[in-house]
């Protein structure tokens, strides 16, 4: 897709939020080794489950660490840091 | 029953104030070992209270129960197949949905439960109000609001576990799942039911469509026609959904904890934010954060040193003052030499470094972590450690590598799998502890120039760097990133960080202590049986052919396994002077310091390498930094004669 910032209804991985920006998750990506949610990237997205990521969640990104470090996002009343690596496998519906 | 014995076990997740309340409730009575066969720690302690008898026993903090990490396994382990009396579900109130959640997985465990509603003053500050009563009649189970750093709470916390367990079973209702789901786990439950697993049926048949590795291989043990059942009727919840059996499951579990979330919270918004969130919107800033971080690293290693080399020098006027008094028992022989040289110095060398060193170090390390700014840390330094395959979190035992690497081994444990362990593990007996600290600043900081031992320290990066990316791409295995809660900060509770340095204390005691006290008492006996020269001859095709240094030093940097600031103490001894220009030439001490820096740190740490990862591994990291330190020692100078620094 060419710029699917701005339009209405887009996907976005996490990352390409703005600081101060919320997304409803649409889903969460399977990692590496894919699979029906039990292959190699089984570990990983239980994690960002578990640590309360699931599709149809409102996650606000505070901020992000410089030299495209982590960001810091809002869930769920609590505040967590991911790693890039996690975030681009977050896709959100960007919303106001 | 004449004696009334209780298990009562403490489960929450991580930063909710769990180890304070444990401290509370069991006071000085308790210790720490480890899981059998795990290298994860086991709290256990005793009180005694209305003529029970009651053994606490602190599960690791965790975020789910699911086995993404050992700590989690160890957990749901233990309380279903070793059923304690009752599980205390320890929940912090600020950050209620979150804990919820695993409180409805504790809950599919079906054991008796009691939860402590935790740090509701936090709560407050932030505007969050818990009715507490309602939470209590939604989930079944009593609820006692506490406030663990001043005792609030506690007792009445023991009063209803106690009743709880005098009342017998009660089975806390289960959250039910959508119905499609619901049919399903019935279906898996009936089939478990029939074969004699140790969890409980309707726990595993969740687990089973959740797809957790442990459970099926548990499974396959000893009913494996259930698996393909398990795995079709997945199947068919995603075919409904289009999502993954355990997205659902878990999207249904927090939709759950949602729904009680917003019934029993009310919250109002602060005006003014609290201090907890300016200090976090600080020290966690995009510029500002990393001058605070550099200023609080520079002080607490400034605090350390500082105290360490006073502390250390009193207590070693001290002890070495009793030598006389040895003398005058054991006479000038050889049961003197060794008794007093091998085994009273090696205990010497050992509390002259534990106590004025590791101790502070810890007791800083601690309140930093108990307040929450290691945390913060981590995410400054995410980006960096991604360079060596490594997520933020391993800066921590890095930046413990530089003050002794005995506690930054052990200190890799926060490392979510057994891959980063060992990766970081690595990583951090390269890094320059106090004691090669010594060596680089007093032998080629004095003698050659300060330019020259920044440039070892930078050399030393790089060495990092390069090895850590070679190991990171020659281990199998995926990088995880990293994900971790960043919990408000809070003020430390100073007698759990003082229990914890003592437990870390007495863990590098017993760790490092033997092993210098016979290691001392080797080369002790080496020297009496007068097999320094030979040694020093052999190893001379090593140190005189390729590292161009005199055949002395060989015996130098045998000694330097032991603590590797003997080196230099060493170095002094037997060259007669401690004016090393005389006797060293520039070119000489920066190979020699080279060498020292980069091969194995010590005995003690190569100890903390096999505890935590076995013989073999620490073996083959001990013998590899040997050569490779040998082989950069002789590049190096090799170099430098070509470029005629």
């Amino acid at each position: 897709m060419g710029g699917p910032r701005g339009t209405e209804k887009a996907e976005l991985p996490l990352t390409a939020l703005r600081d101060g920006e919320s997304g409803i998750i649409t889903s969460v990506g399977e990692g590496h080794g894919g699979g029906h949610g039990r292959g190699g990237g089984w570990g990983f997205k239980k994690r960002l489950m578990n640590m309360g990521l699931t599709p149809g969640t409102r996650v606000t990104v505070v901020k992000s660490a410089p030299f495209h470090g982590p960001l810091e996002v809002s869930v769920r009343g609590s505040r967590l840091a991911l790693g890039r690596g996690m975030a681009e496998r977050v896709f959100v519906e960007l919303t106001k | 029953m004449t004696e009334k014995k209780l298990t009562i076990a403490l489960a929450g997740n991580a930063n909710v104030g769990k180890s304070v309340i444990f401290n509370q409730l069991t006071g000085l009575h308790q210790h720490i070992g480890n899981w059998p066969g795990k290298t994860v720690e086991k709290a256990e302690g005793t009180l005694h209270f209305k003529g029970y008898t009651i053994d606490i026993v602190d599960l690791p903090g965790i975020y789910s129960l699911s086995t993404f990490s050992i700590e989690e396994l160890v957990s749901r382990e233990y309380i279903a197949v070793e059923r304690p009396d009752l599980v205390i579900n320890i929940v912090d109130a600020s950050v209620l949905e979150r804990n919820l959640f695993f409180t409805l997985q504790l809950m599919e465990l079906e054991t008796p439960m009691v939860m402590a509603l935790n740090q509701i003053d936090m709560a407050e500050k932030k505007g969050i109000r818990i009715d507490y009563k309602k939470l209590q009649k939604i989930l079944g189970i009593p609820v006692v609001p506490t406030v663990a750093i001043k005792g609030t709470g506690v007792y009445e916390l023991l009063e209803r576990s106690v009743e709880i367990i005098e009342k017998g079973e009660i089975n806390p209702p289960m959250i039910k799942y959508g119905e499609e789901v619901e049919e399903r786990i019935r279906e898996i439950t009936k089939l478990i039911e029939k074969i004699p697993f140790r969890y409980p049926s309707r726990w595993a048949a969740i687990k089973l469509l959740e797809g957790d590795e442990q459970v099926e291989k548990e499974i396959r043990e000893i009913g494996p026609e259930i698996l393909p059942t398990a795995e079709r009727l997945a199947k068919e919840i995603e075919g409904i959904h289009g999502h993954s059996c355990s997205t659902i499951i878990t999207s249904e579990r927090y939709e759950a904890v949602g729904k009680i979330a917003r019934e029993v919270q009310q919250i109002v918004p602060k005006i003014r934010p609290p201090v907890s969130e300016t200090l976090h919107t600080l020290t966690t800033h995009k510029i500002l954060g990393y001058p605070i971080m550099v200023l609080v690293v520079l002080a607490m290693f400034q605090s350390i040193f500082t105290f360490g080399n006073y502390a250390s020098e009193l207590l070693s006027n001290l002890l070495y003052g009793w030598e006389p008094l040895f003398g005058g028992l054991l006479g000038t022989g050889i049961v003197k030499e060794l008794v007093w040289g091998g085994v009273v110095e090696g205990i010497i060398a050992g509390v002259t470094v534990a106590l004025p060193y590791i101790a502070p170090f810890y007791f800083i390390l601690y309140l930093l972590e108990d307040s929450g700014y290691l945390s913060r840390i981590a995410f400054l330094m995410d980006t960096l450690m991604h360079k060596i395959g490594l997520h933020g979190k391993a800066f921590i035992p890095v930046m413990l590598g530089y003050g002794c690497n005995v506690p930054a081994c052990l200190g890799c444990r926060i490392m979510e799998t057994e891959r980063e362990r060992l990766l970081a593990a690595f990583v951090t007996t390269l890094i320059p502890c106090a004691a090669r600290t010594v060596i680089i600043l007093g032998l080629v900081g004095a003698f050659v120039g300060i330019q020259w031992a920044l440039a070892l320290y930078i050399i030393d990066l790089l060495v990092i760097f390069l090895l850590g990316r070679l190991a990171f791409k020659a281990l199998p295995g995926e990088p995880t990133a990293l994900i971790m809660e960043m919990s408000d900060y809070r003020f430390p509770h100073l007698k759990t960080v003082g229990k914890q340095t003592w437990f870390r204390l007495e863990e590098f005691i017993k760790i490092s202590f033997p092993l210098i006290i016979v290691g001392s008492l080797m080369i002790k006996l080496m020297e009496i049986l007068n097999l320094l020269g030979p040694i020093a001859n052999i190893l001379s095709p090593i140190t005189v052919t390729w590292l161009g240094l005199p055949a002395i030093t060989g015996i130098t940097l045998i000694f330097g396994v032991l603590r590797k600031e003997l080196t230099l103490i060493m170095l002094a001894t037997l060259l007669g002077t401690t004016d090393f220009a005389r006797v060293l030439t520039p070119l000489q001490m920066i190979v020699f310091t080279l060498v020292a820096m980069l091969y194995v740190p010590c005995v003690a740490t190569i100890a903390a390498l096999v505890k935590e990862f076995g013989w073999k591994k620490a073996l083959f990291i001990s013998v590899f930094e040997i050569i490779f330190a040998i082989f950069v020692g002789g590049i190096t100078l090799r170099l430098l004669i070509l470029t005629k620094v």
